[in-house]
């Protein structure tokens, strides 16, 4: 039994199901989408191709929602997480125990606040990250395994997000300003509430300035004589083609860290100035 | 080791910026191996004081040092328990102790957590919030004793306790004092509880230290006395005195030999020596010369 190993162990043990919810919920995203491409996609696919191509109804058409619904879901579902991750981590990790007093239980330990504070927020930032890293590989093939079926883009909220880092990004930026709300208020469910107000108002400020992390091209800049279907319109003759997903992409994640790194920081600087 | 467990200067714990002092302007020295009571009426700031001695907050000002250290570097030579005995409700009574092996690396007595535990007749198995507030009581005090504290500070241990839990306990804690020389610092605002298992006082009162010593050397420091109404005290310094008909009776401080013609009351209790104190709180503070230097402190 090491110095090291004892606090983590005594967080994961104190957060156990909350880490079990976690890896079912990953898990089974992860799992569905296999399932959608290996299984529901063909099936779909033959049921659209059963349709005459001249006659106006056939029912089998919406057999691609079989597909496309449930991609479509797992995207928002698992983007939208960090609404959960932030109320955990409001209320949960650190609200609760400040509100019950077991923080002060864990600081009479042999453990110093800053090393508590900083295994809390450790833990649950890899078990986020290693979701991320599970997901986002399988969702970027999946999301372009079937394209046919799929009536989708890129600039969608939930796929641009879930198609790279941004996705884990969120889930850390929850984690910070849901500890740092935890510390500031020392009650569970105002701390809950606060987090979770906070992170959507911080969702939908990127969502509506997404748009504008790059410079858009016009048909006319970009010498097309059209414009291409995967061509993201932002506005009047404006767009963004698909390679400016990336540098969109990692502004948002950067946005995003800064403010996780700005949280943590007020956070550590907030006890170190409250305990001895 | 030092010879002191706990030493105060100038201490001083105000909740937020204009918010009033919970504890001002307290001096006192706790030698070490002491089982120390810490009594005053509600609110008055026993808690304030336990919690910045375990470095659980940061004075407003002023210092404490614990163990000769700060009550940060003291951390793992120290037990605490608060008032409301906090544990982690889905943890089992196993997980908690496992959680204490955890977090002590290095110095926790796991036989002693675990004979507390089942002293009580707890099943391991039990989660914590199942248990009564005298069974989570003995959990928590199972977990600061394993760890083999040099201090021991527990705010209002006894309050949840039935009778003959809370006189098994106090046996408890009593021999880890004798046998290990630990210091034990407990509150409690029921004097009579502390009174014979206590060889040191600190009385607080409105956020100050209204008396600090050995228990003997106080109640040798002050006589009830009897004389007649208008009978001029001085030099004595009086703690309280309350006139009826013709007759004076007065705690004080005898600043000399007392006149011939004053009647002094028997052996003084703790509990009438802390009520008046409490009953006044002009009264000037007192630390007799249990330390090298006697410090004295005006409330």
């Amino acid at each position: 039994m090491t110095a090291a190993a004892g606090l983590p162990r005594t967080v994961l043990r104190l957060h156990r199901t909350a880490g079990i919810v976690w890896l079912v919920f990953v898990l089974g995203a992860v799992a569905w989408l296999v399932w959608l491409n290996e299984v529901t996609a063909d099936s779909a696919r033959a049921a659209v191709n059963s349709c005459p191509r001249d006659t106006g109804i056939c029912e089998a058409v919406w057999a691609s929602l079989d597909y496309s619904g449930p991609t479509g879901w797992i995207s928002t579902l698992v983007y939208y997480s960090f609404w959960a991750v932030a109320a955990w981590a409001g209320g949960s990790l650190i609200g609760r125990e400040l509100e019950s007093g077991t923080a002060q239980l864990a600081w009479t330990q042999g453990v110093t606040p800053t090393r508590w504070l900083a295994v809390k927020l450790a833990v649950p930032a890899l078990v986020i990250v290693l979701g991320g890293a599970i997901f986002v590989p399988v969702y970027r093939w999946a999301w372009s395994a079937n394209r046919d079926l799929m009536g989708d883009d890129w600039s969608f909220p939930d796929v641009f997000a879930a198609h790279g880092p941004a996705i884990v990004a969120y889930g850390l930026c929850a984690l910070a300003v849901g500890t740092l709300t935890g510390l500031v208020l020392r009650r569970s469910l105002p701390a809950l509430g606060v987090t979770v107000a906070v992170m959507v108002l911080l969702n939908q400020v990127l969502e509506r300035y997404r748009e504008d992390f790059w410079p858009t091209v016009s048909q006319a800049s970009a010498g097309r004589s059209e414009v291409p279907n995967n061509w993201w319109q932002t506005g009047d003759g404006r767009y963004h083609p698909p390679s400016h997903f990336w540098p969109m992409h990692l502004i948002e994640t950067g946005i995003l860290l800064a403010v996780t790194a700005a949280a943590t920081a007020a956070a550590f600087r907030l006890l170190r100035r409250r305990t001895r | 080791m030092t010879d002191t467990a706990i030493a105060a200067a100038a201490l001083g714990k105000r909740f937020g910026r204009r918010g009033g002092w919970a504890l001002r302007e307290c001096t006192f020295r706790l030698p070490a191996g002491r089982v120390c009571a810490v009594v005053g009426p509600n609110g008055a700031g026993k808690s304030t004081l336990l919690a910045l001695a375990a470095g659980l907050l940061a004075p407003s000002e002023g210092t404490v040092t614990v163990l000769g250290t700060t009550p940060g570097e003291a951390r793992a030579r120290v037990g605490f328990v608060g008032q409301d005995k906090p544990l982690y409700p889905q943890l089992t009574v196993a997980e908690t102790l496992r959680m204490g092996a955890d977090l002590n690396p290095g110095h926790w007595d796991a036989a002693t957590g675990e004979r507390i535990v089942a002293a009580g007749e707890l099943n391991p198995k039990s989660r914590i919030r199942t248990l009564s507030g005298g069974q989570r009581t003995r959990v928590a005090l199972a977990l600061a004793l394993a760890k083999r504290p040099e201090l021991l500070l527990l705010d209002e241990p006894m309050a949840d306790l039935d009778p003959l839990a809370r006189h098994e306990l106090m046996g408890v804690l009593m021999a880890r004092a004798a046998e290990h020389g630990t210091t034990i610092v407990m509150s409690s605002h029921v004097v009579a509880e502390l009174e014979d298992s206590c060889d040191h006082l600190l009385l607080v009162g409105g956020g100050r230290v209204r008396l600090s010593g050995e228990i003997d050397d106080l109640l040798a420091a002050h006589a009830r006395v009897s004389a007649p109404a208008e009978t001029d005290l001085t030099p004595h310094t009086v703690v309280e005195s309350r006139t009826t008909g013709r007759q004076l009776t007065a705690l004080i401080r005898p600043a000399g030999p007392l006149p011939g013609d004053w009647r002094t009351g028997g052996r003084l209790s703790l509990e009438e020596l802390v009520l008046a104190h409490l009953r006044s709180p002009e009264a000037p503070a007192l630390a007799p010369a249990d330390t090298d230097k006697p410090e004295e402190n005006a409330a």
